[in-house]
């Protein structure tokens, strides 16, 4: 199972420990055809420069990464790493400069807006790190919201399971303004999980939460995982939110330059001092994401 | 502190622009109605100041003639050697002027202007007052020649030697054009036709020893007062003397009602434009100060005061006047341009070049601008200055939504309840006076209460008409109805402005429906006769109309109608001054007298008359009671009343009293009277086709009367009320115009505030045409909420109105139902078109923009 999640183009692989090395695979030996089942998108070269000519900037550069089903994988990075820009490319959200992306079977890049969004209704979950909830719908309706949206049914059992899972049973007639920041993640976490997608992804899912709620929304992330079967990818910048993961991505000037198995936070943090001396110049580095 | 207003200013100018176009529409509403009725006025007073005699005798007019009664009041023609011949006058014509003609090519086709402007005929002498001067041809000589003014040969291709015929009150009779006049001022718009002396005086006049009036000049040195003076202690005080300054006043005066009402109706559309405008200033600037609730706050927190503030939000609001006034001002002059031209097409000739602009425009098209955006944004103002500090620490707060509405609440229902108490006090009255003013009140208070109340009133009746929304669009139908609900301040306030305009129409189609069918129904019931001769502009018309119809094959009873002006001395010391209707013996053959005292037979004996129940019953009028009555000529009688008629009749409209007389009555103390009307039914064994095709055939050479049954007449009723209700529309359009414009600005800032929900739906998966879709339908929502409300108080109002109107005699009530539908389709489209900007914006919107972090 551990073969399956890969890191591909590691730009200067030495990097790595040797144990990581051991459990990544490179990307290119499963091919750029066709998914395995194993892998819930892929992106290959991915590029995504912002302006031209002299003032470019590589926000991702020639990135290589699979992410494994059923796996709970964490991205980290600092300011500027590209971490984001990651996220919105796997989604479908942005536009790629050069490269491709594929979400399960489906290659995204090049597909029009409409495509897009249809992709993004059907197949995909997210959560944000704060406004996930439309302030005029109540918790049971931003939950099907997606599913209202594309007309679809939501299946019912499913929908119950992920209710009671999040236990958000007391608080579906709510409107977001009467829920606790926690309890809004929650919902969006279970407005993610409803339509089943092939993925979900969190950007910085505890960013506005104190401690408690964050943790709690962690533990359903990760439940979500071990218990409903889900694929979360999360963008954080959080090393404790990065320890309830199966396996920490480092990103560093528009490149993964590192990654983690099985972390703690205390490894997560050993981990991004020893990378804060690699690429001192990503630090530095204001622009990019927000 | 100016200079962050200023910078403020400029950086909303997008926003802005929407309220400065509302500013540009009242001021030019108001300037441009002042440019026209300046420019109309100065071109008239310039044409009577040049064209009025020293002093001009007439008959002394007393009680009116009016162009009602056909009748036109004449003096001795001696009277003008007499004048000659007094010291200090240094000469005097006589003028027979009519405007009781019709000039008609040889093809029958009337020469002069059917609508507004007369057609006049007068004697053709050379003096320095002439307005026209002789460009072609030759002065007329003898009967059989006449002169032609310049623009209507131009207008109509009638040329020297070409033949007219002359439809006057007399006789018609044939002239020969031997030469065309020209105007040398500017003319507006009547045709004149010039005939030698004694042919106009025995053509149009009927009495070769009779002037309409005499035009003395003074000796050089002489003033026109002294003249004065002098005529009148060689004359007496039987004749009414003017100097040509009163000469041109009065002319003018006479005018001016004309002119008012053009005036009216322009500042009606101002009105409008103030009122809808006044919701979208407030609205603006609400809006605007919510968006910068921060900025705000941070100014308060570096130590700007509150006056400070408030000022600062008051000087946006004086340049945005400023701003507005200004291009306002440019818009009228070119309205007042447009309605010039669109006069000179209507046959009123006026020099666009010649447009006054005098100094009290531009006052009020900045008074009106600036105070209209000043006071408007004074609220707001005030809002912004309460912005504490901490504004600038907290999140952005939706403006508006948190604070309670109980104030309103209680004031929306204390003023409602007064206005509703008032249009029912209105419905209650039974005098006309205090009734309208009750209506007035009403309407002024039941508005005040709903733009209060509006936004209490957003939750429930949104809920009702977008209660089908989400079963219609599904979840972006609920989004849009749940937004349209979310700010229910914002959405009031926007939906007020359409409500004010579709209020206001619906009051007045109520009305204008009502009048139609009480019109309807008071031909249906009173009009007996097969046939209705009248003219075209409801004028009388020559004898010789009268004799052709009563010679027409299959014309059997024929009764005439003639209009008599009289002034009556009633019992209780009041002196009414109205217009009687004559009619021969048979009328209730043809039409239906209703009394409630006496018989039509009792009301049109000779020296008797007849008057309403009512009016009689207010001056203390009772039957066989004896009123000394004043005709026109100062010709005195005594009439007895005969009978009291049970409802105002059809006979008389607007006239007071509902007087009525025998035609026996009116030849005796109005010589010279025309008929105005003929009812005509057909002689036995002749069927109404018939009829009417011999009537047709008999008034072919006499353009200007026309021949009705009673559908048609009720189509030329209708016609007429119909002219009101395209005013009302052309007001709905523009009160739609400026309430899209509110709308517009609404989205515009609901789209940018709630650009993170947005791109948030976007990320989930909404399409960009659902997203487009879900604005267009909020749109539609407060759009609908407008017209919805604007309706009920408006079909309330028309209510109010229509027991006015029953008062008036007018008693049927119609609701346009058609109309009513037609607004809510209307506001629909309304609600759409708002939101085609708003809404691609939003779709174009960049997700990752929307869903960054701040």
């Amino acid at each position: 199972m551990w073969g399956a999640i890969a890191l591909g183009a590691l730009g200067g692989v030495a990097r790595l420990d040797p144990e990581e090395a051991a459990l990544s695979t490179p990307a290119a030996t499963d091919g750029a055809g066709g998914g395995t089942g194993q892998v819930a998108a892929r992106a290959r070269g991915l590029t995504k420069a912002y302006g031209t000519g002299e003032t470019a900037v590589r926000a991702l550069d020639a990135v290589d990464v699979d992410i494994a089903r059923g796996r709970f994988t964490a991205v980290m990075g600092p300011s500027g790493s590209g971490k984001s820009t990651l996220m919105h490319c796997l989604a479908g959200l942005d536009s790629v400069s050069a490269g491709q992306v594929w979400l399960g079977d489906t290659e995204i890049t090049g597909l029009k807006d409409r495509e897009l969004t249809r992709l993004r209704r059907d197949r995909v979950g997210f959560m944000f790190q704060s406004f996930n909830l439309l302030p005029t719908l109540t918790a049971a309706e931003n939950i099907t919201l997606p599913m209202d949206i594309a007309g679809r049914r939501p299946d019912k059992a499913w929908l119950e399971r992920v209710i009671d899972t999040l236990g958000l049973r007391d608080r579906l007639t709510h409107r977001p303004a009467q829920l606790s920041g926690g309890q809004q993640q929650r919902v969006a976490c279970a407005r993610a999980l409803a339509s089943r997608p092939e993925l979900i992804f969190a950007d910085e899912p505890t960013g506005n939460l104190d401690s408690r709620a964050g943790l709690e929304v962690l533990g359903f992330l990760r439940e979500a995982v071990d218990r409903l079967d889900q694929t979360v990818v999360m963008v954080t910048h959080d090393p404790s939110a990065a320890a309830h993961s199966d396996l920490v991505l480092f990103l560093g000037d528009g490149r993964i330059v590192d990654a983690l198995r099985e972390p703690t936070a205390d490894r997560v943090l050993e981990r991004m001092k020893r990378f804060d001396t690699l690429v001192p110049e990503a630090v530095a580095k204001p622009d990019g994401e927000g | 502190m100016l200079k962050a207003t200023l910078r403020s200013f400029f950086a909303h100018k997008g926003r802005l622009a929407l309220s400065a176009l509302a500013v540009l529409l009242s001021v030019a509403f108001v300037t441009g109605s002042l440019i026209f009725s300046d420019t109309v006025t100065r071109t008239f007073d310039r044409l009577f100041a040049s064209t009025a005699a020293d002093v001009t005798v007439s008959p002394k007019e007393g009680v009116a003639a009016g162009e009602q009664s056909g009748s036109v009041p004449t003096l001795p023609v001696e009277l003008a050697a007499r004048v000659r011949e007094l010291d200090g006058v240094a000469g005097a014509h006589i003028d027979a002027a009519v405007e009781n003609v019709t000039v008609v090519d040889a093809r029958r086709k009337p020469v002069g202007p059917t609508t507004g402007a007369p057609s006049i005929a007068t004697n053709w002498y050379v003096s320095d007052r002439s307005p026209v001067e002789l460009t072609s041809g030759h002065a007329p000589r003898g009967p059989g020649e006449a002169l032609l003014d310049a623009d209507t040969a131009d207008k109509k291709h009638v040329g020297i030697g070409d033949t007219l015929t002359v439809l006057a009150a007399p006789g018609s009779f044939d002239v020969r054009v031997v030469g065309i006049a020209t105007f040398t001022t500017t003319n507006p718009g009547a045709a004149l036709v010039f005939l030698d002396t004694p042919t106009a005086q025995q053509k149009l006049l009927g009495d070769a020893d009779a002037a309409t009036s005499i035009s003395v000049t003074a000796p050089p040195g002489v003033s026109d007062d002294t003249l004065k003076r002098t005529v009148a202690a060689g004359l007496g005080d039987r004749y009414e003397l003017k100097t040509a300054d009163e000469e041109a006043e009065s002319a003018a005066a006479q005018l001016g009602g004309f002119l008012d009402v053009i005036k009216y109706v322009m500042l009606g559309f101002a009105g409008v434009a103030v009122l809808v405008g006044v919701f979208l200033i407030v609205n603006t600037f609400s809006m605007l100060i919510a968006q910068r609730t921060r900025e705000l706050g941070l100014l308060r927190a570096l130590g700007a005061d509150r006056r400070q503030v408030r000022r600062s939000v008051l000087v946006e609001a004086l340049l945005l006047g400023l701003v507005g006034s200004t291009l306002g001002l440019a818009t009228g002059i070119a309205l007042a341009f447009g309605l010039i031209e669109l006069m000179s097409l209507a046959g009123m000739n006026l020099d666009a070049t010649e447009m006054v602009i005098g100094p009290a425009t531009p006052v009020s098209a900045y008074v009106v601008g600036v105070g209209v955006t000043v006071v408007a944004a004074y609220l707001p103002a005030r809002r912004a200055a309460r912005v504490s500090p901490m504004a600038a620490l907290a999140d952005a707060e939706v403006a508006g939504v948190g604070r309670p509405l109980t104030l309103r609440a209680v004031a929306g229902a204390v003023v409602g309840a007064t206005g509703a108490a008032a249009l029912a006090g209105c419905a209650a009255s039974t005098d006309t006076s205090t009734a309208a003013s009750l209506l007035g009140l009403g309407v002024v208070l039941t508005l005040l209460a709903t733009v209060v109340a509006g936004p209490l009133l957003v939750r429930p009746v949104i809920r009702v008409l977008g209660g089908a929304f989400p079963a219609l669009f599904g979840p972006v139908g609920r989004m849009s109805q749940r937004n349209a609900l979310r700010n229910p301040r914002r959405t009031g306030a926007t939906a007020a402005a359409l409500m004010v305009g579709l209020a206001l129409v619906a009051g007045l189609s109520v009305a204008g429906a009502s009048m139609t069918k009480s019109f309807d129904q008071e031909i249906d019931r009173t009009l007996g006769a097969d046939f209705l001769v009248q003219g075209g502009t409801f004028l009388p018309f020559p004898r010789e109309v009268t004799e052709r119809v009563r010679d027409a094959e299959g014309a059997g009873l024929v009764v005439r109608q003639r209009f008599a002006p009289l002034e009556l001395a009633l019992p209780d010391g009041a002196h009414v001054t109205s217009t009687a209707a004559a009619f021969d013996p048979r009328v209730d053959e043809v039409a239906k007298l209703e009394f409630a005292a006496g018989s039509t037979a009792a009301a049109l004996a000779p020296e008797h008359i007849g008057m309403d129940r009512e009016f009689a019953a207010e001056h203390g009028v009772r039957v066989g009671d004896v009123l000394p009555a004043e005709f026109p000529g100062e010709r005195h009688a005594r009439l007895t009343v005969g009978a009291l008629t049970d409802r105002g009749g059809p006979v008389a409209p607007g006239a007071d009293g509902g007087l009525v007389i025998g035609m026996a009555t009116a030849d005796a103390h109005l010589p010279g009277g025309q008929d105005s009307a003929l009812f005509v039914n057909a002689a036995d064994g002749t069927d109404a086709p018939a009829l009417r095709a011999a009537l047709d055939a008999a008034l072919d050479p006499y353009p200007q009367v026309q021949v009705r049954d009673q559908a048609d007449y009720k189509e030329l009723v209708r016609g007429q009320i119909a002219v009101l209700l395209y005013l009302v529309y052309a007001l709905l359009g523009l009160a739609i115009v400026i309430a899209v414009l509110g709308v517009v600005n609404t989205l515009a800032l609901s789209v940018v505030e709630r650009t993170r929900e947005l791109g948030l739906l976007r990320a989930i998966g909404l399409g960009r045409r659902q997203l487009r879709r879900m604005i267009r339908l909020e749109s539609v929502v407060i759009a609908v909420f407008g017209a919805v409300l604007g309706l009920g108080l408006g079909l309330v109002w028309g209510l109010a109105t229509q027991r006015v109107l029953a008062l008036e005699g007018m008693r049927a009530l119609a609701i346009p139902w058609g109309t009513v539908i037609a607004v809510v389709l209307g506001s629909v489209l309304v609600g759409l078109a708002a939101a085609l900007v708003p809404a691609l914006r939003a779709s174009r919107m960049n997700v990752l923009d929307a869903i960054a972090h701040e």
